[in-house]
């Protein structure tokens, strides 16, 4: 039995702006020598190979919800788009502000959007930006929607245990907004998504939610055998997995996708990752055979793994002028990670009246 | 595919090892330059030399390098 990967194209449906929010507040990994025991040699072989140096995170008080409204607030006033002219908003979120209600709705509220407009939250992160993109698509495309909102974006920072080397230094948060339109373009834009659920526990949070309910014992911290600190109400990462993963599907998933679009690799000027870390990205790119300048991998150094906003934060902080450019750009988005779950999408973009970065005001 | 290419291959990987300080007999868990960088670039060299998805539990459970050599080449 052969499965079809859930492949799809559209017409007639483009981007009309990117903004993503960071919080002010920056950590760097050279002040972290605690955390890695005094060994300044290691932590300057990750910072050379794996990339990690800076990341932003949300001081208390701040959640990715806010992260976006500022985000959605600055692009709705580049775009000069009154709430109104709203038909959906799609919240990618693993850290809402609340189980229930969605963050979808809460920000619905914030943002004084129409009661015609659907909202709703997609509980996924790495590959979540793509998804939502997809739904966007969807939604465009069936003639419901006009102009969807998109909003993507995490505080995984608060979720990782501080002294857990093994996440801890690479987590950042972010909080990122995406207009999606019907267009009279004829571009086409092509997307594949696929899932391996068997893959469920290789970044989880084991306790918390309806599984493990919460209790004395799953706020217990337990040190492994690396020496790393955390309980089952923080966020768990088996690196080599998810490794062997990202270098195995990805580079399937991408060629298999140019494939689907009649295309080939040349064709496309960008390839933008979701941005887990440098060594898998270069990792990828050198199985691809594609030219690392058309690889955006700056993003982790600068912001941390920005989870559902690392797509759009590496589009606004690493191809800010070719994006808002006139000439149109081809580019490959492709998230992979918790699931395990992977998106890719082939689309172009051009003339972006809005594509950057903001900083959020710490909280008062 | 031999023991001593394996070796080479392994300390090309790893960074901070000096080509040739490696053997057989090498507890390569307990080597300075072992952290979780050199876990990953390993499964990566084993993977692109050899041709062979290591799990993660393998690389944590073999002592020596002859052991790992053991279970890449079976």
């Amino acid at each position: 039995m052969v499965s079809i990967m859930a492949k799809s194209s559209f017409k007639q449906i483009q981007i009309g702006g990117v903004v993503t929010c960071v919080p002010a507040l920056e950590k760097c990994i050279d002040d972290e020598v605690d955390l890695f025991g005094g060994n300044e040699k290691q932590i300057a072989r990750l910072k050379k190979t794996i990339g990690l140096d800076r990341r932003r995170v949300v001081e208390s008080g701040t959640t990715a919800a806010d992260l976006c409204e500022a985000a959605a607030r600055r692009l709705l006033n580049a775009t000069s788009l009154e709430p109104e002219a709203i038909d959906a908003v799609i919240f990618v979120t693993q850290t809402p502000d609340y189980s229930q209600p969605c963050n979808a709705a809460v920000l619905h509220g914030r943002l004084d959007l129409p009661k015609s407009c659907a909202a709703l939250d997609v509980n996924l992160g790495c590959s979540g930006y793509v998804y939502g993109l997809w739904l966007a698509h969807m939604m465009v495309s069936s003639g419901g929607c006009e102009r969807v909102l998109l909003l993507a974006g995490d505080t995984i920072s608060r979720i990782v245990n501080p002294r857990d080397r093994s996440v801890a230094p690479l987590f950042g948060d972010g909080g990122s907004a995406t207009l999606i339109q019907r267009s009279k373009c004829e571009s086409v834009a092509w997307f594949s998504l696929e899932t391996d659920g068997k893959g469920f526990d290789a970044l989880i949070v084991p306790a918390g939610g309806q599984r493990t309910p919460s209790s004395a014992e799953t706020q217990v911290e337990v040190t492994d055998d690396g020496g790393n600190v955390r309980s089952a109400e923080n966020l768990f990462m088996n690196g080599a997995e998810i490794f062997n993963f990202s270098i195995t599907e990805e580079p399937k998933a991408v060629r298999d996708l140019v494939e689907y679009a009649g295309l080939d690799l040349d064709a496309v000027d960008y390839f933008v990752f979701h941005q887990s870390n440098r060594y898998i990205l270069s990792n990828i790119a050198k199985r691809l055979k594609i030219d690392l300048a058309k690889v955006p991998m700056r993003t982790v150094e600068r912001y941390g793994n920005q989870s559902s906003a690392s797509i759009p934060s590496a589009l606004c902080g690493e191809l800010q002028d070719v994006l808002c450019g006139a000439k149109t750009q081809r580019v490959l988005l492709s998230g992979f990670g918790v699931g395990l779950s992977w998106a890719s999408v082939i689309l172009d973009m051009a003339k972006l009246p809005i594509c950057e970065i903001i900083e959020s005001a710490p909280s008062e | 595919m031999s023991l001593a290419k394996f070796i080479e291959d392994f300390e090309e990987a790893v960074e901070d090892i000096e080509p040739g300080s490696l053997t057989a007999t090498t507890k390569y868990r307990e080597l300075e330059a072992w952290d979780s960088l050199a876990f990953l670039t390993v499964i990566a060299m084993i993977d692109a030399e050899y041709d062979v998805r290591l799990k993660g539990d393998v690389l944590k459970n073999c002592e020596t390098l002859e052991a790992l050599y053991a279970q890449v080449s079976a």
